[in-house]
């Protein structure tokens, strides 16, 4: 008789894929991630917002939750047990450089660096930026259309941040992931500009605009956005805010299962720091690369099926055919 | 086990037959993707040229799970001496194509163990899958470059293997 299923080992996989999205901070709702709806989906396309960030290694959980027992009786023993805290952490290594990494590896604002006007004074952050130019009707994610002394301004090959401008506004800003919280009013009419995510690489320039290599992660430019050429990123150690990210790490085994890890809320949990490893290892003194360490605090969400507090979800869709 | 060498063994050649429909071999009175397994076919004196030939070594296994895991030790020896038309002076590009054709062919490193003694092959309930390919240093014979690339293909025993 032929088998029709199989007994599965542990799974076996070569590596994990990050995927992120933003929290909505001002409405503090995290991105959720639906096994049932979304187990299959296809790692090179993942379901928005959930935005890929490529194959990570040394990828850590650490479940940090303390229970403790109740005690009774004489001589006490445990009754029951209690949770008394309730933490995990998560570490990774990201293994490239982007605007969204080096944004997660950092405990603070992560900034773009505008390109500077002539003569500025200068700046740890850039200094005072080229004035910004306004997009024309038109405008959608990958074209941004430009009078044409506007698009002059840029090379193929630029990059540019597209956001609105700072008008002395206080909370939340940034679009479509908040780049930082303002308490108080800054006087830089470009800020929101150097904290915005709104970042793309410019692939054609022409006397009607900008042709993007990738969509602007949020879209076409909004009512009042900007555009400025960016040169490149800066962030740094300190400050009050702390990013915070909807992550899902998938495992996807040998025999097509996948384990899913879904922390609907991490918030970095150290500053910028980098791993140095050498290319060969048996020259340890020659081309090595620099990744970007990621370190991260679990927050919890309740969840509304049962109301538990609950930092993390793992979820395992088994092969096919295998026993459960 | 021999499923699982039929399995990647015809996932190697199908998927050179993509990648490169020029590398043929004419085998047997036929034309086939220039891939082959040297087990499979008459001794050789001399391996051919510009084909990979895949040589099937070591066998390890790991009885202690639910289904025994085998891990084969597949080498892919492939030689070329350039072509005619350049005098051989292309030999060394001629090797690079075939190491990256190696790579292309190896991903996605898994593929659905099938059965091949039936007609048409029955698929069964495994896959299998594998590392990236270990490259060997090129050795060279006259105006001839070879090179060995090294993959351990595993896969899970099933009912009636």
């Amino acid at each position: 008789m032929t088998a029709t299923w199989f007994q599965a080992p542990a799974p076996v996989a070569r590596r994990v894929r990050a995927f992120f999205a933003p929290v909505n901070r001002s409405a503090q709702t995290p991105v959720l991630f639906d096994p049932a709806q979304q187990g299959r989906f296809s790692l090179d396309a993942p379901p928005a917002p959930w935005i890929s960030l490529g194959w990570i290694q040394n990828f850590v959980r650490k479940p940090l939750s303390k229970s403790a027992p109740m005690l009774a009786g004489i001589p006490a023993s445990p009754l029951e047990q209690v949770r008394e805290t309730l933490e995990a952490q998560v570490s990774l290594e990201f293994l490239s450089w982007t605007k969204l990494t080096m944004a997660l590896a950092t405990g603070s604002q992560h900034m773009n660096i505008l390109a500077a006007a002539i003569g500025a004074t200068a700046s740890a952050n850039g200094a005072q930026a080229v004035p910004a130019v306004t997009p024309q009707s038109g405008s959608n994610a990958t074209q941004i259309m430009l009078a044409a002394t506007d698009a002059q301004e840029f090379q193929v090959g630029s990059i540019v941040a597209v956001d609105v401008d700072n008008t002395g506004q206080t909370g939340y800003v940034g679009s479509p992931v908040v780049g930082a919280y303002i308490r108080q009013a800054i006087a830089d009419v470009d800020y929101i500009r150097r904290v915005t995510f709104n970042v793309a690489l410019v692939s054609a320039v022409s006397n009607s605009g900008l042709t993007l290599a990738e969509p602007l992660p949020g879209g076409a430019p909004v009512a009042g956005a900007k555009v400025q050429a960016v040169e490149g990123f800066v962030d740094r150690e300190g400050g009050s805010f702390y990013h915070e990210w909807s992550a899902l790490f998938v495992l996807e085994g040998s025999q097509g299962e996948r384990v899913f890890f879904h922390y609907p809320r991490l918030q970095a949990a150290v500053g910028a720091e980098e791993t140095v490893t050498p290319l060969s290892s048996k020259q340890q003194s020659g081309q090595s690369r620099v990744l970007l360490n990621g370190r991260f605090i679990a927050l919890p969400v309740t969840d509304p099926l049962d109301n538990e507090r609950v930092v993390c979800y793992r979820s395992f869709l088994p092969a096919a055919n295998a026993l459960v | 086990m021999q499923n699982a060498k039929d399995s990647f063994y015809m996932a190697l050649r199908t998927r050179l037959a993509t990648i490169n429909p020029e590398r043929t071999i004419l085998l047997r009175g036929a034309v086939r993707p220039g891939i082959l397994v040297e087990e499979t076919e008459a001794p050789m004196n001399q391996l051919p040229s510009d084909v990979f030939v895949l040589r099937w070594l070591g066998l390890g296994t790991d009885s202690d799970l639910p289904a025994t895991m085998a891990r084969e030790q597949c080498e892919i020896i492939y030689q070329t001496c350039g072509t005619q038309s350049f005098g051989g002076l292309d030999r060394g590009r001629s090797l690079s194509e075939m190491d990256e054709e190696i790579l292309a062919m190896t991903v996605p490193h898994h593929t659905q163990k099938l059965d091949f003694t039936a007609t048409p092959p029955a698929a069964m309930l495994t896959q299998v899958f594998w590392d990236e390919p270990a490259f060997a240093s090129i050795v060279i014979q006259r105006d001839q470059l070879s090179r060995t690339a090294t993959v351990l293909v595993y896969s899970y025993q099933e009912q009636g293997e």
